[in-house]
């Protein structure tokens, strides 16, 4: 075991230490103590996120994948200020871009999806935690750093597409289990119909995550996956799209998925309300961008490489 | 071309730190400040801020447009909140009703009403100097960290050389793609492209941000060829990399770290013992007849 790695798994040890520590003394000071009302859950979770990501790291790091270069070091710092623009335009006030039955858009989301996917898995994760970040920052929505890693995640699992020589075979079992993680929700969905859209202000009757959840936000992770397949049917001679859109989708299931879940321990929600109001709706929506947006930039990327031949 | 931010050397409370000392103040201020929601307790973090700000030796005239947004930005979402209790509901069960008002008309069967509650009323204001105080030390952070000085701090934070030097290039980006988000808008406006009238479903809404999107992230990736040229000529990543200013902490620097962990320090024994959580006064209470 190398030095650099030796200090990396300390580091997560002694954070996740210290955590368990804050908890075991806060029950004896306190026994009524409920972890989830003193915010301190946000950072476990960030420290869980952060052992996913480097357990995949340990799991792949023969890999060149994780090569950081100056290349990757420009391509991070571009990805995730784009991601902060992005998101400080279109999340905040600037443009208020209209939601349709209960679905509001988050285009910014192609950014992470895009940047994993055409430089790698470290580009990825670092645009998609950092600018998320940065783009909370921006827009004055405070710190929810689990949310920031689970837009990592999204970065980064879209990137893990490099890992594979044939694209085509990869395709096919990440698809799959997109697929399941889509059929589980909606089978949520359907078994909780009556679960309130955590992400949607009502308008007419002046609530915020009251209104029960719509039948198009609820299947929207089976209509991302619908237009998915659509995509790699259009694009059946171009891999590159094909590869872009499945990994992203998988990304998008997976990242904003451990950030929805983390909130089952952080806000106190029940796994349905954290799965029908919280994942179905942020993670359906994002799988259009995935669908039309990156289609589109990794269409333009490819013509900017063969000018430049790089 | 690089935009930046508008630092200027100043002097003031926030420039007189090591920029290493302030980060670590406020990243101990803000995890602080997510720990309550007791409005007493806000109060101190709110005059901390204020108190940042006022000695920051920034005009007004600089931070003018940041301010007026993001202040817009929160006053918006604190009277949302105040309007419909969202994200209230995991801080409190029950409701004392202030007031109830109805409006006298309909609109399509739909009579706008508004509940006011003690609890609602709280939360909103409670929301509004927890988001104000965090808004206001972030927002001071461009304007008053020199920007020679982005990577070296990160570097001083601990980060590797690469990810101090990606954190530093995020950083001085952010205000470029953010003007070439505007330069791009006008010339797509120009052609006849009318973001205010994005309407259709929403595929078709989606494709339309296609103009706008698309050609900043490819002009930000065809552009970057010249950063990583000039990086590679100077044989960036080769070996471990030196900074040409070098930070020296000094006493008062110091005094700043453990003041800033002694506060992260009890924000979180007093949150273990269950103080700082969302409080409503009694007199707001009794007014509702609780």
């Amino acid at each position: 075991m190398t030095k650099k790695l030796l200090s990396v798994i300390l580091t997560l040890v002694a954070v996740l230490a210290f955590f368990l520590g804050i908890w075991l003394i806060g029950r004896l000071i306190n026994p009524s103590l409920n972890l989830d009302q003193t915010a301190l859950l946000r950072f476990v979770f960030v420290g869980i996120g952060l052992l996913i990501v480097f357990i995949v790291y340990l799991a792949t790091r023969e890999s060149k994948i994780w090569d950081v270069g100056t290349r990757e070091v420009v391509y991070m710092a571009i990805g995730a200020a784009l991601y902060a623009v992005f998101s400080y335009l279109f999340n905040g006030t600037v443009f208020v871009v209209p939601s349709v039955s209960q679905v509001s858009l988050r285009p910014a989301i192609a950014i992470p999806m895009f940047f994993g996917y055409a430089f790698g898995p470290a580009v990825g994760f670092f645009t998609g935690a950092v600018g998320n970040m940065f783009g909370d920052a921006l827009t004055g929505f405070g710190l929810s750093p689990q949310w920031s890693v689970g837009n990592g995640l999204v970065g980064m699992i879209a990137g893990m597409a490099i890992l594979f020589k044939d694209k085509k075979r990869s395709l096919n079992t990440v698809f799959i289990i997109s697929a399941l993680v889509a059929a589980i929700g909606t089978v949520i969905f359907l078994l909780n119909k009556t679960i309130p859209n955590m992400l949607f202000y009502d308008v007419d009757n002046n609530i915020f995550g009251d209104q029960q959840i719509s039948w198009f936000a609820g299947l929207s992770a089976i209509i991302g996956l619908v237009l998915v397949v659509l995509v790699r049917f259009l694009f059946r001679d171009n891999i590159h799209v094909a590869a872009a859109v499945t990994w992203s989708m998988l990304g998008n299931f997976l990242g904003i998925g451990f950030a929805a879940i983390s909130d089952i321990w952080i806000n106190g929600f029940s796994p349905a309300v954290a799965i029908v109001g919280e994942f179905l709706p942020s993670a359906g929506p994002n799988m259009i961008f995935a669908a039309i947006l990156v289609p589109i930039l990794v269409a333009a990327y490819a013509a900017v490489q063969r000018q430049t031949g790089r | 071309m690089l935009v930046t931010w508008r630092y200027r050397p100043r002097k003031s409370i926030i420039q007189s730190f090591d920029p290493r000392a302030w980060i670590i103040f406020f990243g101990c201020y803000l995890a602080s400040t997510l720990l309550f929601w007791d409005l007493r307790y806000l109060s101190f973090f709110l005059l901390l801020a204020l108190i940042v700000l006022f000695t920051s030796g920034i005009r007004w005239k600089e931070i003018r447009k940041a301010m007026l947004f993001i202040g817009g930005f929160i006053l918006f979402f604190s009277f949302l909140t105040f309007l419909t209790g969202r994200g209230g509901m995991e801080l409190y069960a029950e409701e004392h009703v202030l007031r109830e008002l109805k409006a006298s008309f309909h609109i399509l069967g739909w009579q706008p009403s508004l509940l006011i509650s003690a609890e609602k009323t709280m939360f909103s204001i409670s929301m509004l100097a927890r988001v104000f105080s965090i808004a206001v030390m972030t927002i001071l952070i461009p304007y008053s960290l020199n920007p020679a000085l982005y990577g070296v701090t990160f570097r001083g934070l601990g980060l590797p050389d690469k990810i101090a030097y990606a954190m530093d290039l995020t950083m001085r980006f952010i205000p470029t793609f953010g003007r070439d988000f505007s330069l791009t808008m006008d010339a797509q406006r120009a052609r006849g492209y009318e973001l205010e009238k994005i309407s259709g479903g929403l595929a078709a809404q989606v494709r339309k941000l296609a103009p706008l999107v698309v050609p900043v992230t490819i002009h930000a990736i065809a552009g970057s060829e010249d950063i990583i040229d000039a990086m590679d000529l100077r044989a960036f990543g080769i070996g471990p990399r030196t900074w040409l200013i070098k930070l020296t902490y000094k006493p008062r620097d110091y005094f700043l770290i453990g003041f800033g962990i002694l506060l992260l320090v009890i924000s979180i024994a007093f949150s273990l013992w269950g103080w700082g959580k969302f409080w409503v006064p009694a007199g707001l209470l009794a007014l509702a007849g609780a």
